[in-house]
């Protein structure tokens, strides 16, 4: 379905040095710097996945995105989507594919919803029926009919968003792009719109690529995650791959019945642990202690802990995907590609 | 039956978005108003000044205040019909590319030229398409003019191919926004041109002449048409010329435009 192979994209940047002088200089004398955004990226989706497509801010993930649609043509390496290369046979190709970008809307500002809808129908000819059946079930999945007869500039951010998921979607595409589609939105819009995404994967089987900041969108819906930084590919796999490789941080907190005894304990010394396996804070009132599983059991770290000391409250945190993925874009936990 | 259903597409197109423009005139009344008076009015004070230039002389070069007017008034067809559909490539030049929106132009099963242009219906243009047909109007009866029908289709086609010379100069000028991300100036620049050719060129210098008719050759949306219907000429070079001058501006516009494209760059979000 999709194929991407050492996609490589960079962008030439001129270099510009501070002030009038500098100006003046990189006018008369440009000076060009060579940007990777997308380094060396190869994946692929098959038919009705749901991909995130995840990493820290500036990875490349848009990039990647605008490749795959046809927006910008890669420097080097190939991606073939329902056998079409994306940039070479564009206009077929989009006929095929929706795409919504959440940080800027593709609607005409002006026209009245409902007509930007029959502009849509025009462009991708769409015939009538076809167009009758798929408004109605995109009105039903995602409520457009309060608004459906303002101007896309009176929408508010949430009423936008659906708009524009469902312009993405009239013409049934066999492939959807989401470009951060929750961003900005209240908790009941965002599931709406997992909701949505989730009921179309269902009923057409169609594959979603989705690039996103908000865990909950991953956990929700997708099946396959890949990350990426700094324009390569950093983890490719099961979410539930993530937390069973690389999910062995824990962390257990104690209110104790005096802090003193606490400043006695020491973890190091009695496990035999290295300096990284192990971080206890306190904040005068509660005690946390972060552990790589791998090194001490949950049950030792327990046992030591109580035989020492008094506590009113223990409390125990699983493997938490932020958690891991925070320690991947801060590079803590180490990856094996 | 594949064009013409694609003709009527295009066809369709237009119409809604010309819809939505006339009702945005509707709620925008007062705006309207003053971008069409705008564009009389500096018409209008143009040929204010020309009335004043020809009661002091009798005429300029050999041409009379009404063929003067005559030319005055054709040229501003094609720049009207050029400004009424092809407007929205001034923002090209000017931010759609600079701010990355020229992505959404590309998700689109059409060709990005019509997308961009069919999105705009400057109706303010229809100030200028009144005062040439105002002036046409009124020199035509004292200007040695043959309303024969060969006449009247040579003036259609010399319109509609000097509409292309606009349209082709502003889109080679807008596409290199795809590489230096603006370019609103540089259309600016050439677009202006257009001033010149509104009069004869035999009043200018060589300099300026060679620029309007080879370089820029807005002298071929005006004067060498407009010319040969009232003083006569060689069809071949006034009327030809346009066509020739039209299509190889078209050609050239979309074959940067194409190469523009493919070298945009977006914009970081």
């Amino acid at each position: 379905m999709i194929y991407v192979e050492n996609l490589k994209k960079e962008f030439k940047k001129a270099i510009k040095e501070p002030g009038l002088k500098g100006s003046l200089k990189s006018f008369i004398k440009p000076k060009n710097e060579i940007i990777t955004a997308v380094d060396d990226i190869s994946f692929h989706v098959s038919k009705g996945e749901i991909l995130g497509f995840i990493g820290p801010n500036g990875a490349g993930k848009s990039t990647v995105i605008k490749m795959l649609t046809g927006i910008l043509t890669p420097t080097s390496g190939r991606c073939e989507i329902n056998g079409k290369i994306p940039y070479k046979n564009r206009k077929s190709y989009v006929k095929e594919i929706g795409v919504v970008f959440g940080q800027r809307t593709q609607l005409w500002w002006d026209l009245a919803l409902r007509e930007t809808y029959t502009v849509l129908k025009e462009i991708y000819e769409v015939d009538d029926e076809s167009y009758k059946k798929r408004m109605a079930f995109l009105n039903e999945v995602l409520e457009l009919d309060s608004f459906i007869t303002s101007p896309v500039r009176t929408l508010s951010l949430g009423q936008r968003m659906r708009a524009d998921i469902a312009a993405s979607l009239l013409h049934s595409p066999k492939v959807l792009f989401l470009d951060e589609p929750t961003i900005g939105l209240d908790v009941v819009v965002k599931d709406n719109i997992r909701k949505a995404v989730k009921a179309i994967n269902a009923e057409e089987n169609t594959t979603v690529i989705l690039t996103t900041h908000d865990l909950q969108d991953v956990e929700n819906l997708c099946d396959r995650i890949v990350m990426i930084d700094k324009g390569n590919k950093v983890f490719d796999g099961e979410i539930s791959m993530l937390k069973t490789k690389y999910g062995q941080s824990r962390e257990m907190k104690f209110v104790p019945e005096d802090l003193d005894a606490f400043n006695n304990l020491d973890y190091l010394g009695e496990f035999n642990l290295k300096d990284s396996d192990i971080e206890v804070e306190n904040d005068g009132h509660t005690v946390s202690v972060r552990f790589n599983s791998d090194a001490v059991s949950v049950e030792k770290i327990l046992n030591y802990t109580l035989s020492k000391t008094h506590v009113k409250d223990i409390n125990v945190k699983d493997a938490d995907i932020e958690e891991i993925i925070k320690g991947i874009y801060r590079s803590e936990v180490k990856l094996d590609a | 039956m594949k064009v013409l259903h694609r003709i009527r597409r295009v066809f369709k197109l237009h119409r809604i978005f010309i819809k939505q423009d006339l009702k945005k005139l509707m709620e925008y009344k007062i705006d309207f108003l003053t971008g069409a008076l705008a564009l009389f009015i500096t018409q209008g004070i143009n040929i204010f000044f020309l009335t004043i230039i020809f009661s002091y002389i009798p005429d300029l070069e050999g041409w009379t205040f009404d063929q003067i007017l005559f030319i005055y008034g054709f040229a501003l067809l094609p720049k009207a019909i050029d400004h009424l559909f092809t407007d929205n490539l001034w923002s090209i030049g000017y931010f759609t590319v600079s701010k990355g929106d020229f992505d959404k132009y590309l998700t689109r099963p059409v060709s990005t030229l019509f997308a961009v242009t069919v999105e705009k219906f400057q109706i303010d243009a229809l100030g200028e398409l009144v005062v040439g047909i105002l002036l046409l109007a009124t020199s035509l009866p004292k200007v040695n003019f043959n309303l024969s029908f060969i006449n009247v289709l040579l003036f259609i086609i010399s319109v509609l191919f000097a509409t292309f010379i606009y349209t082709g100069i502003k889109l080679i000028t807008a596409s290199v926004a795809f590489w230096t991300k603006r370019s609103g100036n540089v259309i600016h620049m050439f677009y202006m041109v257009n001033d010149f050719a509104k009069y004869p060129t035999t009043i200018y210098n060589r300099t300026v002449r060679a620029i309007i008719t080879y370089i820029v050759p807005f002298a071929f949306t005006a004067f060498f048409p407009a010319s040969y219907f009232i003083v006569g000429g060689n069809p071949w070079y006034n009327i030809g010329g346009t066509v020739v001058m039209s299509a190889l501006l078209m050609t050239v516009g979309i074959i940067i435009w194409n190469k523009g494209v493919t070298a945009y760059e977006s914009a970081g979000s």
